[in-house]
């Protein structure tokens, strides 16, 4: 047998057992199996960090990943000094010797906050008055001001702030969540990938690296599901082959199996029979699930969302869909922040597009009781700069941006680090990607040091060798 | 056997019998590995203590206290012992470490102290010896049976001939057995049978499609760039290379030389030079606003980390930030081992379009292009010349030109004229739109981002409804009175057309022939000409009037614009109120829906208009909202190349250079004097393009002086204040002897396969065993180091190694394997190897695993006889899921999958693309190849379930099978199925469930003829006709395609 890996200790993936689908839907155990119905009641399953390190305040993570790099400037990040500085060349103090991305060999020049900022909140939070829906929720919000990355540039950006590796092969945030926790959710694969894109901006490329398992099995990965086509890939039968035709087939093939097993007594037999089943139970229950036209108008009214339309507020709906049928890790990817030119204009189409459906999600899980166990996140792979790009755009940045946080062991209504009056560097309490990672699987009740796989002889983390907990901003 | 023995057994494979000394590497050094070295081992960033635990000299130095951590012989004495069985403060490891030792481990190191704690170094980084074969017969054999008897373990016997004839066909060449070649050898008595089928194999062609896959996960084989873009690229050439090198048993030590140096050897062979595209398979970016220096850090990491995986089998890539923290590896070994890779030539920013894409590419010209291309190419440049010299004469002779251009441009005289359409229609079923008053929406890129813009169409064509593969569409124009010189396509880009923003389909647009009659008279057309955006490969505008089909214009990479084609007439025609002209716009590309999503028609009278709208920015800045059939009123839409009302502002002896080239091209396409010219070198220029880009091409190394290689502390690569390194192997392993001269890739190369480096060889042995086992003598196939698994038959690995080392011969190696009773083995268990062995790694049987994503593949094609059989050659496209890429850009893009015999080829041939890998190989756990990759996981998930019963070329299988098995299947087909794919007959128990299953689906499907004849009409295979029998024999053969035993080898 191939074995998986070089695990550790850890490792309860063994032949013994049985390997499952998504997210090791389970260690079920063998007798179950061989009963049917005794395996139809036991699709969940537990990961390695079983016990968890610690008690955990939540139990799945909503990333809402805003791609191209959102402007920290004209969202979260109100920077008056700046604005005064509007035109004047930025002091090379804090240039010189620093990355930088389109603007290599230009001027660089200071360029203002291209909309109003106002008060929002018990505490008098400065939100961009683009985001009244956002700024109106902000009690239940962590702000954090003060993110750093180390890649300049999309591609190896997304890989990092998804991976915590620039190389690729490591497995993503919502793998090592699956192969930590295991998953909940039944029928349906525990590390889910949405995409939506909008106006305004350049729709820069995402990977499929970006939800990749690396080098954890493929049952880890998650899987994306599209608004176009086959809402998951192959989830629909053949044509001219119903559902009764599609079951009378998987039974052909789990009898013909089962008969396998009898003579050879091989286990992967018998998971190769649970995945046929559970693929059978997906395609019963996926192109319903993401099928919000069903929910009632009040809800569509309050995210914004037309049914179909693939848009950035159906999938709002959608995760909270998912989120309350159990699924581990899910990731919304809106395209097209990246706005080297005219970032005015188009930070007005991200608004629309992104402000009522995050703020919508949020209250939505609150007043179901899911924000208290639900970790939501809100930020990109970078932020932009303070200097100008061609008179009306911003360049990619990655000394300092803004992430939100809320629910799930995370302390709301506060607001944790800043940067320079420049709006160009971190400079209190400074958040790297690791610290992040560290900060996220600790409220999900995991020591981030000690989730780790053996590979090419290290451990293997989504940390690398560094990483601190934020503990200022856990509840 | 007691008890105690038994369990140490199953635990782990290194523990030892009470009474065997204990050894260093096999016993201790894997215990203080995991839990000692991190902070007393290599690594002097993080040692704690100042203590060294991997050196003897160190470990037995009493430190500042005065007790030394180990004192040979006295365990009592040594801090080490008191330290790991102590429990309060000072208990080691320490609890922050995570790491705890069982008793038994501390047993184990107090005994090893005891017994004066013997260092060993490393088992990797000895020198390889011949062992001495303990005993007759096949080596590996000999070796693996000696273990057994000591374990006391009883080998199984034999498989049976159907087990070992699909074991040996699924591994050596990745197809099963037809059941003709099954009663061969069954019926085949002579003692050599086996042999027999083992030396077919070996030589089948076959052979090298399965092997390959493996040193192609190595080396990162694939057929885009990885990064950002991730554009497709020119390497098959080099995949081929492996598939022959490996067919041909091209000996390891050459493939290996040609690969890292080919471009170096002296008279390199033209192979040679292909092979030298190793070092171009990292991923390269062309992302905007990269910083050169730091991707180039990171192509050349990337190569050392694939050098070190790949033949070393260690990892570097920790050395790139800090030494290793457990294997003698320094930084400057790795910085060393980067600068042999310093000289190859490339930017940090690497093109993706354009001729220079991808920089250093070999042509591989078939006999007699060479010379054809010069010829062409000559003709081509002396045509241009003649035009030049012409327009130069005449524009010296006419300055006057200048202002009346400008003057004819602002009274519109050169503008062209829009037309609505009277009708539109398409052959092939797209619907084809008009908007004139009518208001659309259209979504453009406009200055770098996405503008929306609703308005009126102004005669605007919009195709929607289904996409064909190809298509022609008529449209009609009735222009009025007037007097034409030209008819332009103005192509316009717009977000809702997946490809390139221009085509409904595919990455770019093709337009194979433009034809226009006027009143039912075709028109000549003399002259195509389109603006700079179709400056694409094969995108020459002369295409679309060559009355070959097989050519056109086409357009894609020159992203986010409006793309437009000027067709000139051979002379100027006229026409009248009732006049009508007939536009054919031929879309007749391989490329599967290459087909326009949105045109407007335009004509000129003036001699002549350029085909020019500008950019995007500023029509939408500028277009006003006219009436029909008017001019567009600004600046850009005036008929000239926007480069020139510029350049003519510049005083004449002031222009640069970029300015006068661009008025001489607009001269010579705008007087009608030089018409004559311009023909005769546009016409010249298409064949020689034509000729240039139908030439296979791959990326190759191309040496030049080498870059400074600094030591670079935590991968700074903006820090240029470091230690120069020149290029080195790893200190540890030894010196390259250059006698002063600075070490290149070759003498790299030839220190890999020489006698002087202990480690290639048993990497390479280590991982090919994996592939007859299902696991390797040392499971870390990618780290023979200290954290690495110490081989289970070390003395088998090294005699495999030395043997391997001494002939650098590939197939022998394998023949070595497979010729062993060890192979031979049955995979059946038994309580008792369940229980001392349960991951086979003293095989006393086989092992059972599913095949690799490819050979899931070809099982399928093979069995179902879709199999197309054709070795090497581009990349093949099988049908994937509509929209899978559509989360890349630059260019905006979707899949289009190839025609006819491509769509059936094996898998090694499927276009490797890295960021969206093809879903049925990443399924199937195949890698994505962005980094070297010696393990593949295996992995058994729904997802494969419902590829396997859904995705459309396994559906197209289940029907071709059943074709074949209803005319070959007799009064049996469901029984003639099963044993085409399993290679026996059903038994009595399965045959019911198939046969179960045919009745079931037979009484739907007379139900259901629609049904029926939709699930037969899935893929372009030939057809025999749909019936409810032919339908329910699919359903069954797609039951046995997706059976556990159909892929997995036993």
């Amino acid at each position: 047998m191939y074995k998986e890996l070089n695990m550790t200790s850890t490792d309860i993936c063994r032949r013994s057992f049985l390997r499952h689908g998504f997210g090791g839907l389970g260690m079920i155990a063998l007798n179950s199996l061989l009963s049917p119905k005794a395996f139809a009641q036991s699709m969940t399953s537990k990961g390695v960090v079983n016990p968890l390190h610690h008690a955990a305040k939540a139990k799945r993570v909503i990333f809402l990943y805003q791609a191209g790099g959102p402007s920290h400037l004209e969202t979260f990040d109100f920077k008056p000094q700046l604005a005064k500085l509007d035109g004047k060349p930025m002091p090379e103090s804090l240039t010189k010797g620093q990355q930088i991305a389109q603007l290599q060999g230009k001027d660089l020049v200071c360029f203002g906050p291209q909309h109003k900022f106002r008060r929002f909140g018990k505490n008098g939070e400065l939100i961009c008055e683009l985001f009244p829906q956002i700024g109106g929720i902000v009690d239940d919000l962590c702000i954090v001001r003060s993110m750093t990355t180390e890649q300049i540039n999309h591609d190896p950006a997304h890989t990092i702030m998804n991976t915590g590796s620039i190389i690729p092969g490591r497995p993503s945030m919502g793998s090592w969540l699956l192969y930590g926790l295991g998953a909940e959710a039944e029928n349906l694969p525990g590390f889910v990938v949405l995409v939506s894109s909008g106006k305004g901006g350049q729709m820069q490329p995402i990977a499929a690296r970006q939800w990749s398992a690396g080098l954890l099995p493929s049952r880890f990965q998650g899987v994306k599901f599209n608004s176009i086509g086959d809402p998951v890939l192959y989830i629909n039968n053949p044509p001219g082959v119903n559902q009764k035709l599609q079951q009378r087939s998987i039974e052909a093939v789990n009898a013909l199996n089962r008969i396998e097993y009898g003579t050879l007594k091989d286990p992967e037999i018998l998971t190769r029979v649970a995945q046929y089943e559970l693929a059978f139970k997906m395609q019963a229950s996926v192109p319903d699930l993401v099928d919000v036209s069903k929910e009632p108008k009040s809800v569509l009214e309050m995210y914004g969302a037309n049914p179909g339309d693939g848009s950035y507020a159906s999938n709002c709906l959608l995760a909270r869909k998912l989120a309350e049928r159990g699924v581990r890790f899910i990731q919304l990817y809106h395209r097209d922040w990246d706005h080297h030119n005219n970032v005015k204009g188009n930070m007005e189409f991200k608004a629309q597009e992104t402000d009522r459906a995050t703020a919508a999600l949020i209250t939505d899980l609150k007043q179901r009781g899911m924000l208290e166990d639900t970790l939501v996140i809100w930020g990109g792979e970078f932020g932009r700069t303070p200097m100008s790009q061609g008179g009306d755009g911003r360049d990619h940045h990655i000394k300092g941006f803004t992430y939100l946080m809320a629910g799930g062991g995370i302390k709301p209504g506060i607001s944790y680090g800043s940067t320079d009056d420049f709006g160009y560097a971190a400079a209190e309490n400074v958040v790297t990607v690791h610290d992040f990672h560290a900060t996220m699987l600790h409220v999900l009740g995991i020591d981030h040091k000690r989730l780790s796989v053996k590979y090419q002889g290290l451990d293997a983390r989504l940390t690398g060798i560094s990483g601190d907990v934020v503990r200022d901003i856990l509840v | 056997m007691s008890v105690i023995r038994v369990s140490l057994l199953a635990l782990c494979f290194s523990c030892l019998a009470q009474s065997a000394p204990v050894s260093f590497n096999r016993d201790i050094r894997p215990i203080m590995a995991d839990t000692c070295f991190r902070c007393h081992g290599p690594d002097k960033g993080s040692r704690m203590s100042g203590l060294r635990l991997d050196l003897r000299e160190e470990a037995v130095r009493p430190s500042r206290n005065g007790k030394a951590p180990i004192v040979p012989g006295k365990p009592e004495e040594s801090e080490i012992i008191g330290r790991i069985f102590a429990t309060g403060a000072g208990k080691m490891p320490p609890d922050f470490a995570h790491k705890t030792l069982t008793d038994s481990q501390k047993q184990t190191i107090r005994r090893w102290v005891a017994e004066g704690a013997p260092y060993e170094g490393h088992w990797a980084y000895q020198p390889i010896r011949r062992p001495e074969i303990p005993g007759a017969g096949n080596p590996v054999d000999a070796f693996i049976d000696a273990r057994l008897a000591r374990d006391g373990l009883r080998a199984l016997p034999e498989a049976d001939r159907r087990t070992l004839l699909r074991r040996a066909s699924f591994d050596l060449i990745g197809l099963p057995p037809t059941p003709e070649e099954l009663a061969a050898f069954e019926n085949d008595k002579a003692p050599d049978a086996w042999a027999k089928v083992v030396e077919r194999l070996l030589i089948s062609p076959h052979y090298a499609e399965k092997q390959a896959m493996h040193w192609l996960d190595a080396v990162r084989y694939a057929d885009s760039t990885g990064f950002h873009g991730d554009n497709l690229w020119p390497a098959w050439p080099y995949r081929d290379y492996v598939l022959r090198a490996i067919r041909d048993n091209k000996p390891f030590d050459e493939f290996t030389r040609e690969q890292l140096a080919g471009d170096l050897l002296p008279n390199g062979t033209l192979d040679a030079k292909i092979a030298s595209a190793y070092n171009r398979m990292n991923r390269y970016s062309a992302e905007g606003g990269l910083q050169p220096k730091e991707y180039l850090a990171k192509y050349g990491a990337d190569r050392v980390r694939t050098l070190s995986t790949a033949f070393l089998g260690s990892s570097m890539g920790c050395a790139e930030c800090h030494d290793h923290k457990f294997d003698p590896f320094t930084s400057k070994d790795f910085y060393s081992m980067k600068a042999f890779f310093a000289d190859i030539k490339e930017t940090g920013l690497m093109p993706d379009r354009g001729e220079s894409a991808f920089g250093s590419k070999l042509l591989l010209y078939r006999p007699g292009e060479k010379e054809k291309l010069d010829a062409l190419t000559a003709r081509a440049e002396a045509a241009k010349k003649d035009l030049d010299s012409a327009a130069k004469k005449l524009m010296a002779a006419d300055p006057g030109w200048e202002k009346g251009v400008m003057e004819e441009r602002e009274r519109g005289a050169l503008a062209w004229v829009w037309q609505k359409p009277v009708s539109a229609k398409s052959a092939n079923g797209s619907v084809l739109k008009i908007y004139e008053d009518e208001q659309i929406d259209s979504a453009f890129y406009a200055a770098g981002s996405l503008k929306f813009e609703r308005k009126r169409g102004d005669g605007l064509v919009v195709a929607s409804g289904p996409v064909p593969d190809n298509d022609t569409y008529t449209v009609q124009i009735r222009p009025g009175d007037g007097a034409w010189t030209a008819i332009g396509v103005d192509l316009k880009q717009d977000e809702s057309l997946p490809g390139a923003r221009l085509a409904r389909g595919a990455d770019r647009f093709v337009l194979s022939e433009v034809e226009v009659d006027l009143n039912g008279q075709r028109l000549p057309l003399v002259l195509a000409t389109a603006n700079k955006a179709g400056e694409q490969v094969d995108g020459a505008a002369m295409a679309a009037i060559d009355g070959d089909l097989k050519t056109g214009w086409s357009g894609g990479l020159a992203e986010a614009r409006n793309y437009m084609l000027a067709l000139r007439f051979g002379q100027k025609i006229h026409t009248s109120a009732d006049s009508v002209i007939t536009i054919r716009l031929r879309q007749e590309s391989v490329i599967r829906r290459a087909v326009i999503g949105r045109f407007r028609i335009a004509l000129s009278g003036a001699t002549y208009s350029w085909p020019e709208l500008g950019d995007g920015k500023k029509q939408f800045d500028a277009r006003k909202d006219d009436g029909p059939q008017a001019t567009l009123n600004t600046d850009v839409d005036k008929g000239v190349a926007p480069e020139v009302p510029d350049a003519l502002k510049v005083a004449a002896d002031k222009r640069d250079e970029k300015q006068q080239k661009a008025l001489l091209e607009f001269f010579e396409f705008y007087r009608p004097e030089l018409q004559e010219a311009l023909i005769r070198w546009t016409r010249a220029d298409l064949e020689k393009t034509l000729l240039f880009w139908s030439i296979p091409r791959v990326v190759t190394t191309e040496a030049t002086e080498p870059a400074v290689t600094r030591i670079l502390p935590r991968a700074d690569w903006m820090n240029e204040t470091t230690e120069i390194v020149q290029p080195a192997i790893p200190a540890f392993l030894g010196k390259l002897d250059t006698g002063g001269r600075r070490a290149t890739r070759l003498d790299l190369a030839n220190w890999l396969v020489s006698k002087d480096n202990p480690l290639t060889a048993r990497a390479y042995v280590n991982r090919v065993w994996r592939e007859f086992f299902g696991i390797g003598l040392s499971k870390s196939l990618d780290d023979l180091g200290s954290q690495g698994e110490a081989p289970v038959h070390p003395e088998l690995l090294d005699w495999l190694a030395f043997d391997f080392r001494e002939h650098w011969d590939m197939k022998q190696l394998v023949r070595t394997i497979v010729m062993s009773k060890a192979y031979r083995r049955s995979s059946m268990s038994s309580p008792e190897l369940d229980e001392k062995d349960p991951d086979n790694r003293l095989i006393a049987r086989q092992s059972r695993f599913r095949v690799e994503a490819e050979t899931v593949h070809d099982i399928a094609l093979s069995v179902s006889g879709l199999l197309v059989d054709r070795f090497g050659g581009p990349p093949a496209k099988p049908v994937t899921p509509q929209g899978y890429l559509l989360a890349m850009n630059f260019p905006k893009r979707d899949y289009s999958e190839s025609r006819g015999d491509d769509l059936y080829r094996r898998a090694v041939y499927t276009q490797w693309q890295r960021t969206f890998l093809h879903p049925e190989l990443l399924n199937f756990d195949a890698p994505t190849r962005e980094e070297c990759t010696v393990n593949r996981v295996n992995s058994n998930t729904p997802l494969q379930a419902l590829d396997l019963l859904n995705d459309p070329i396994f559906v197209e299988a289940a029907r071709v099978f059943a074709q074949r098995a209803i005319k070959s299947g007799g009064k049996n087909p469901v029984d003639w199925a099963f044993r085409e794919a399993e290679d026996r007959a059903p038994t009595v128990e399965e045959h019911k469930v198939l046969q179960g299953l045919y009745t079931d689906s037979l009484k739907q499907f007379r139900a259901d003829r629609k049904g029926a004849e939709a699930l037969l009409s899935v893929g372009e295979s030939t057809h025999a006709g749909a019936s409810a029998e032919l339908a329910a024999l699919t359903a069954v053969t797609r039951a046995i395609l997706n059976l556990h035993e159909t892929i997995t080898r036993n």
